[in-house]
Order: structure tokens, then C-alpha cells, then sequence
């Protein structure tokens, strides 16, 4: 039992995760941690952690060495992002257990319930630990193949081809095999035969429990069989070919690849960097106006002739309604509104005049045409108009 | 006092972070008044002027810089596939005409499908097409209608970035891993 406070863990972690990096090394490079190592890092970081280590259950004692406890070295390795590499036959081991685990869920499957739901949940963590075996070691081989390919380490090339030779024939064709949909025994295929057998139950299982069980299960192994067929692709396109890929070699790409590896602590190449102006900067009363400026124009400009507004007649309805009221009735319409403006305005102009006859559609008036007589000139100031005689006459009751 | 021809032009591209190209009219205005322009962009902005054969432009002193960081990467992700291709990625990129279709297609399948993931002009393929369009305006592509590109003299500067700091990894390698 760990007695001390998980955050107290935590920010240990934390504090100390340089030293605990140093740690890590070394029990990847020689499998243990040796103790002479140990006191050489504690002497070269200046921190004395190793009681802290032994009591939060960091490490363990091994002998006179110190090792990781697994959880520990699992979590170093998932956030490095650097994994052991696994041989195949290590990952092969599931290929065997999902085996035997999917033939007794098809032999039990109308046996006991509690059984076969635990089947099933183990079946499932197989798969999952199946799976991230695999994830882990396609990232361990990638990153040891850009090695080769960065080739920092100056190796000659028969050293390098030496050097692939060993990840592909011990590593890469084995784990391609495991993985290759095209392999009758390979797991991706088995694999391929639960999902069906699951995605059968999931729908047509009696008891609702199992039935969900068979469901996870099966949106699991969906998204499994997608991953995997990535982690075969990366196989066949990338790692592969490796031999024919570590013929060239090349200064840019060494440092293209030694850069992806953290691209976010890199140096970088001092590209210009425009400055965003903010409306509280000291510069921006200055920028302003010169923006401003640029569209400033000295001449003042009329959207319009401001006398033309003056002189613009406006049809007032209401005094012309009341003054043809005031002399109904007319016996001729247009030669009354001729009249009027000649009176108002010495002339008949053409818009004042077609204005006027808008009042034939007020109310309140008849109109009648004489058909017997024939039709009047109207001069107007552009035109003459043949207009027909329209007697006008009061309508309704006054 | 006289000031040297296209010079409200000059001053407008590098300050947009254009790089002004030998096959830009200004660029000849640029390079015989090269003095000039350094103590210009020195005295009114403490920026530093970089001058080529080929091409000229700004320096930004800002160096966390998340363009350059993301063409970088783009450069970066782009020779390691071509090269995984089977190609020259150096003659590709000096010569080639690329069509988007293929760039997205090496972009897709990449196993660096998780930086790919984590950085926001290239993880798909409208971002990219997006990106594309950022690098024309500062004349590191020359984009020939929507589909296809080239890239002008100006990626020379990432590729001797990655050539220097290939160098710098392989003068120490595991002091510049480490720090």
C-alpha cells in the first residue's frame, strides 16, 4: 500500500523528471538500474532522491540495483513516446490467447452467463493489449529506421544495410506477417472473423448485458481493424523498403528528419514576422491618419447642383384639389388645368401639366366624356396634346 | 532627397513579409541599392535585410515564429515523402510542378500522421489549400490556378535551414538533442 498522497507523487514526478529521464535511460540501455549509475546521476543532477523513489514505489530494489516498477516504466514510455521494441513472437503470444478465448465464447455461448460475459471482457482486453503491442513497436521501429535514414551517427553504408538487415528480418517482416490481411493465419485475419461473429450477437443475444458486452466489443474491434490495417500499410510502404530507402542519403533530410523529431523546440529559420497594429499601440494615432490621408481630397465635391434643388416644383395635391372643387363643375377638364398653370405660371410646362391631370383620380368628382365634340389643342411648353373634352362634375353628397 | 526606383513598392512587399524574387522588376532596384536598404530597414526598424543572388527579404528578430515553424514542417514532412517516393526531393522541388491531389495524398498517408494532426494549416486538406494560398502571398510558392503549384527560388532559405541544422546535429549530436 502506498502511503503517500497521489499528488504528492505527482508533483514528485514532475519535479524531478529530469532525473527520473536519466533513470529511464538507463534501465533501457542495460535493463536494470545499476547502483553505481544510480549514485553517479545523483552526484552528477544533485538530487538525492532515492528514498523518495523506494517510498512512493517508483523503483524497486534488485539485489544491490534498482529497477522501475512496470506501471512507472509503461507511463515513461507512453509519454517519451519511446517504446521497448517487442519481438514478434512476444506479440504473436495474443494470437494464441484471442484464439482460445473467441472458441470458448462460441462453445459457451449458451452456457453460463457470467462466464461468457468475463469472456468476453478478457477477449477484449487481449485485443486492446494485442493492439497497442503493435502500436508500440511500429513507432519504435519508425523511429529506428529515420535513425538510419538521418544517419547522425555517421555510419558507413555497409554498417547501415547491416543495420536494416537486422530490424527487417528480426522485426519488420515478422510483425508484417502477423499483421497482413493477405496471410490466412495472420491475427488481422482472425481478427477479422470475431468482429463478424461479435457483430452477429450484438444484435440477435437474448440477455441485454451480453448483448452491450458484444456491442463494445465490437466498436472496438471496428476501430482495431482500421488501426491495424494503418500499422500494415506504414509496414509495407515505409519500413519495408527499408534497404532501398537507406541507399541515399542526404544533408537536408538528415536535418528534416532530426527536426520532425521536435519540431516545436527547434531553431527556426527567421522568417518576417508582420506586425499586427493594435488600436492602443503607440503608432496607430500616426498610422491612422495616414491611412486617412490617402483618402483625403482637398476639392469639396456636390452630389448635386444645390440651385436645382431650389427650383424643383413639387406638385402640391391639396391646393389644386381644392381649387378644381371650388369650380366644379368643368366642362373641360384639360383646358382647366391648362388655364391654371398659365395663370399660376405664365406657361403650361409638360410635367406640371401631366401632374395636374392626376386629380382625375381623386375622389369625390364624375367624369364624363363629350363625344360629340371633337379634340382640343394644348400647347405646352415642349409639346402640343390632343386631349378629349372630360366634363367634370360633383359626386356624391356635399 | 531621391530614393531609389520602386522603392514604395520594395518597402511595401518586405514589409508585408514578401520575398522580393529576381524575376521581379523591383528586385534589381533592390540589389544595386542593397547598402541603402540595409541601413534603411536597420535605422527605421532594426530589421535585417537578407540580400541573395536569387532573392531578397526581411528578417523578423521574432524567432518563435509559428509561419516559419509550420513551413518547416511543411518542408520538412514534404522532402521525407518524396523522397520515401523514390524521388529527388531537391529536384522536385526546384523543378516540379505539383498538383494539390498529390500533395495531399503524401500529406494523408505520411507516417507523421500525428504532427500532421496536431498542427492547424496542414491537417487536411482545405487547411492546406489555405496554407498554400499564405505561401503565395509571400511569394514562396507561385500557385497556377487552385489545383497546381510551384515553388519559387525562395525555399532555398528552409532547405539550407535544414542543411544547417543537419550539420549542427551531426558536428554534436547528442549535446543538441539534449538541449
Amino acid at each position: 500500500m502506498n502511503k503517500a498522497e497521489p499528488k504528492t507523487i505527482l508533483n514528485f514526478l514532475a519535479t524531478y523528471f529530469d532525473s527520473l529521464k536519466d533513470l529511464f535511460d538507463l534501465q533501457t540501455e542495460d535493463g536494470i538500474i545499476r547502483k553505481e549509475r544510480l549514485q553517479e546521476m545523483i552526484q552528477v543532477r544533485g538530487d538525492d532522491i532515492l528514498s523518495q523513489l523506494l517510498d512512493y514505489k517508483i523503483v524497486k530494489k534488485l539485489g544491490d540495483d534498482y529497477e522501475f516498477r512496470e506501471t512507472y516504466y509503461k507511463l515513461f514510455e507512453f509519454i517519451l513516446n519511446e517504446f521497448r521494441p517487442l519481438l514478434p513472437e512476444t506479440i504473436q503470444k495474443y494470437e494464441h490467447s484471442i484464439s482460445i478465448l473467441f472458441r470458448k465464447i462460441r462453445e459457451g455461448i449458451s452456457k453460463d452467463k457470467l462466464i461468457l460475459g468475463q469472456r468476453i471482457n478478457d477477449l477484449y482486453n487481449e485485443i486492446k493489449e494485442f493492439s497497442e503491442a503493435v502500436e508500440k513497436n511500429t513507432i519504435r521501429l519508425l523511429n529506428e529506421t529515420r535513425e538510419l535514414k538521418s544517419n547522425v551517427e555517421k555510419l558507413d553504408y555497409q554498417e547501415k544495410v547491416r543495420k536494416a538487415s537486422f530490424w527487417i528480418d528480426y522485426y519488420i517482416t515478422p510483425l508484417n506477417n502477423i499483421l497482413d490481411i493477405n496471410h490466412a493465419e495472420s491475427i488481422t485475419n482472425k481478427l477479422f472473423d470475431i468482429s463478424n461473429y461479435v457483430n452477429v450477437r450484438r444484435l440477435n443475444f437474448d440477455d441485454e448485458n451480453i448483448r452491450l458486452q458484444f456491442e463494445k466489443t465490437y466498436t472496438f474491434l471496428v476501430q482495431t481493424n482500421d488501426d491495424l490495417l494503418k500499422q500494415s500499410k506504414l509496414l509495407t510502404n515505409e519500413l519495408l523498403p527499408l534497404i532501398e530507402r537507406i541507399r541515399t542519403e542526404s544533408v537536408i533530410l538528415t536535418g528534416w528528419i532530426e527536426f520532425l523529431k521536435a519540431p516545436a523546440k527547434a531553431p527556426l529559420p527567421k522568417v518576417f514576422k508582420i506586425e499586427r497594429v493594435y488600436p492602443y499601440s503607440n503608432d496607430m494615432y500616426l498610422n491612422a491618419k495616414e491611412y486617412l490621408e490617402q483618402f483625403a481630397i482637398d476639392e469639396t465635391i456636390f452630389l448635386e447642383d444645390p440651385t436645382m434643388l431650389s427650383d424643383k416644383w413639387v406638385f402640391n395635391k391639396d391646393l389644386y384639389k381644392a381649387k378644381m372643387m371650388n369650380q366644379l363643375p368643368l366642362d373641360s377638364f384639360f383646358e382647366w388645368c391648362g388655364l391654371t398653370l398659365k395663370g399660376d405660371y405664365q406657361q403650361i410646362e409638360t410635367d406640371k401639366f401631366f401632374a395636374l391631370t392626376a386629380l382625375l383620380f381623386e375622389d369625390g368628382i364624375s367624369i364624363e366624356l363629350d363625344k360629340t365634340e371633337d379634340r382640343k389643342l394644348i400647347n405646352t411648353s415642349q409639346m402640343t396634346l390632343r386631349v378629349p373634352k372630360l366634363k367634370i362634375e360633383k359626386y356624391g353628397i356635399s | 532627397m531621391e530614393y531609389p526606383r520602386y522603392h514604395k513598392d520594395i518597402v511595401n512587399d518586405l514589409m508585408s513579409g514578401k520575398f522580393i524574387l529576381a524575376s521581379d522588376i523591383k528586385f534589381n532596384s533592390l540589389k544595386e541599392q542593397a547598402p541603402f536598404y540595409e541601413r534603411f530597414f536597420k535605422e527605421s526598424f532594426g530589421y535585417a535585410l537578407e540580400i541573395k543572388s536569387d532573392y531578397g527579404f526581411l528578417l523578423s528578430y521574432e524567432t518563435a515564429e509559428q509561419l516559419s515553424r509550420d513551413i518547416c514542417m511543411f518542408f520538412a514532412i514534404l522532402c521525407y515523402e518524396l523522397d520515401k517516393d523514390g524521388k529527388n526531393f531537391l529536384e522536385e522541388i526546384q523543378y516540379a510542378e505539383f498538383e494539390m491531389e498529390k500533395l495531399d495524398s503524401y500529406f494523408d498517408n505520411s507516417a507523421y500522421a500525428e504532427l500532421i494532426a496536431s498542427n492547424n494549416q496542414l491537417k487536411s486538406g482545405e487547411s492546406r489549400r489555405d496554407f498554400m494560398r499564405t505561401l503565395a502571398r509571400r511569394n514562396i510558392v507561385e500557385r497556377n490556378g487552385d489545383a497546381k503549384f510551384t515553388f519559387t527560388q525562395a525555399y532555398k532559405v528552409f532547405v539550407d535551414f535544414a542543411a544547417d541544422f543537419a550539420k549542427g546535429k551531426l558536428a554534436h549530436p547528442i549535446e543538441t538533442e539534449e538541449a
